[in-house]
């Protein structure tokens, strides 16, 4: 039926499988009718989730955007943004904590911060006041304490593969400081495994490449190995 | 931990370099260490900051400001804060595209309405001249907040319906100043009180609130037939031209001369 289809491709588009339905029903409702809903609720708990969930906290940009744009369409006002970002403040002053007390929650705000950096732009410009605090949380993750764990490099090298680009437009000097940190790394840091290496390397490759990966070096990393 | 905070690392990121020593060299004329707490000359770190987060800068990167910088800045006023700003500068560049259009008119365009009133170029007395437009951000991010104050109204929802753009006329009905033409700080608030003084014809009628209808009809009984004039010429989508003309120039010169009893209302409406 065709409301069944329509249901499972917004599903699936903004990835709300893993709320419960009634939480599915009034984020369905924010997006088509903002203004009946309590903003302020609907920011929260995608926050919420987004700190919990690994593949939310990748896609809920996309989500945050459209409620964003519905909201100013309906009745121009911008209650789902800015409770939205000041949440997201919130989490990031305390992320040194969040990142003591759980790796995967502190990888989840990472995700979520860079999702919404590139979703939610303002006159299809990135957010200035994103950049810094981005920044910052790929810097930490460029630390030698967190290389070491594979889980943390994984996020830093998915965050640079998606807005790696955009970041580096905002602000040449940081990436280049950026990026001397992850050779460093690379290069002298014992206690990487080999696969944090191998992360390490393709984005250095990446990077190099104007953001893109040759053909070879696409070969070499993601093919299977035939031998 | 605000922001502000990150304005005092302003040497290169070293992140092994121990940052929060309690006697860094910059402590003896700072008033707050990293964690904004008063600082006492030479105290000791808390406990809780230990010697292995101590070692961790707060932020690794010093933000550059594009304005005024207060002390404690939240993420939601800041973007909205650019969005202003960056419509502003689109703004600015659609107005300056549409003068140049109106001097050097392509055939086939349309000048495009946009925030900005487009009759302005056709009037050479009022048009500025190419060079000649308010381009100051800071002034012209005030004014578009005048504007939005103005146009966030039920008053405005209402008269942008009732009147489309090429049925309104100057004087008659109300029109959104420019703010990219020269004004006086003093020529352009006048503006906007007037231009909102005008748009409370469009004012939806009274419920249970509002008590400004209810003024008007007790109090104004003169004025109140050229409200009704105002609203007939707004109502009808061609003028009625003869008949309403001589009340709609005393509407007008009501309007504008702000008489004193419209200005008691607009005292107390805007209470």
């Amino acid at each position: 039926m065709q409301t069944d289809r329509m249901e499972t491709s917004s599903k699936e588009e903004y990835k709300i499988q893993s709320f419960d339905l009634e939480t599915q029903k009034l984020l369905k409702t924010a997006l088509k009718d903002p203004g009946s809903v309590d903003l302020e609720k609907v920011s929260n708990i995608i926050v919420d989730q987004s700190l919990k969930d690994q593949i939310f906290s990748r896609e809920a940009g996309r989500i945050c955007y459209t409620i964003v744009q519905a909201e100013a369409k309906q009745t121009n006002g911008n209650v789902f943004r800015r409770n939205l970002l000041n949440r997201l403040q919130q989490e990031f002053k305390a992320r040194e904590e969040t990142r003591q007390r759980s790796t995967e929650e502190w990888v989840c705000l990472v995700s979520f911060i860079c999702n919404i950096f590139d979703y939610l732009k303002v006159n299809n410009m990135p957010m200035v006041a994103l950049v810094h605090p981005v920044y910052d949380c790929l810097f930490r993750l460029a630390q030698s304490d967190a290389l070491k764990n594979e889980e943390e490099v994984d996020c830093l090298v998915l965050q640079l593969h998606r807005i790696g680009d955009q970041l580096e437009k905002m602000n040449l000097q940081l990436m280049d400081k950026l990026f001397n940190l992850l050779r460093d790394g690379f290069l002298l840091q014992e206690d990487l495994s080999s696969m944090g290496r191998l992360l390490l390397l393709e984005i250095l490759e990446f990077r190099a490449g104007g953001w893109t990966l040759s053909e070879t070096a696409q070969k070499y990393y993601y093919s299977e190995v035939t031998d | 931990m605000s922001a502000h905070q990150k304005h005092r690392y302003e040497n290169d990121c070293k992140p092994d370099e121990n940052r929060n020593k309690g006697a860094s060299r910059w402590s003896h004329c700072r008033k707050r260490g990293a964690d904004g707490s008063l600082r006492k000359s030479h105290e000791v770190e808390e406990p809780g900051k230990c010697s292995q987060s101590s070692r961790r800068p707060e932020s690794f990167t010093t933000p550059e400001s594009e304005g005024p910088v207060s002390r404690v800045k939240n993420w939601g006023d800041e973007v909205e804060a650019e969005e202003m700003r960056s419509n502003v500068r689109r703004d600015m560049h659609r107005y300056r595209r549409r003068i140049l259009e109106a001097d050097f008119p392509q055939r086939d365009r349309k000048i495009s309405s946009g925030s900005s009133d487009s009759r302005d170029s056709r009037d050479s007395k009022e048009s500025p001249a190419k060079g000649d437009i308010e381009t100051d951000e800071t002034t012209l991010v005030r004014r578009q907040k005048q504007i939005n104050y103005g146009k966030n109204t039920l008053a405005y929802d209402r008269y942008i319906k009732e009147v489309p753009k090429h049925m309104r006329e100057p004087g008659v009905h109300p029109k959104t100043p420019n703010k990219f033409k020269k004004y006086s700080r003093r020529s352009w608030d006048q503006q906007i009180k007037l231009w909102r003084v005008k748009l409370h014809a469009w004012d939806p009628p009274a419920e249970e609130g509002s008590n400004l209808q209810q003024i008007e009809e007790i109090d104004l009984g003169e004025i109140m037939d050229f409200e009704l004039d105002v609203e007939c010429s707004a109502d009808t989508e061609s003028q009625c031209p003869a008949s309403s003309g001589a009340s709609l120039s005393l509407a007008e010169d009501t309007f504008t001369g702000t008489p004193k009893k419209m200005m008691k209302i607009e005292d107390t409406e805007m209470s």
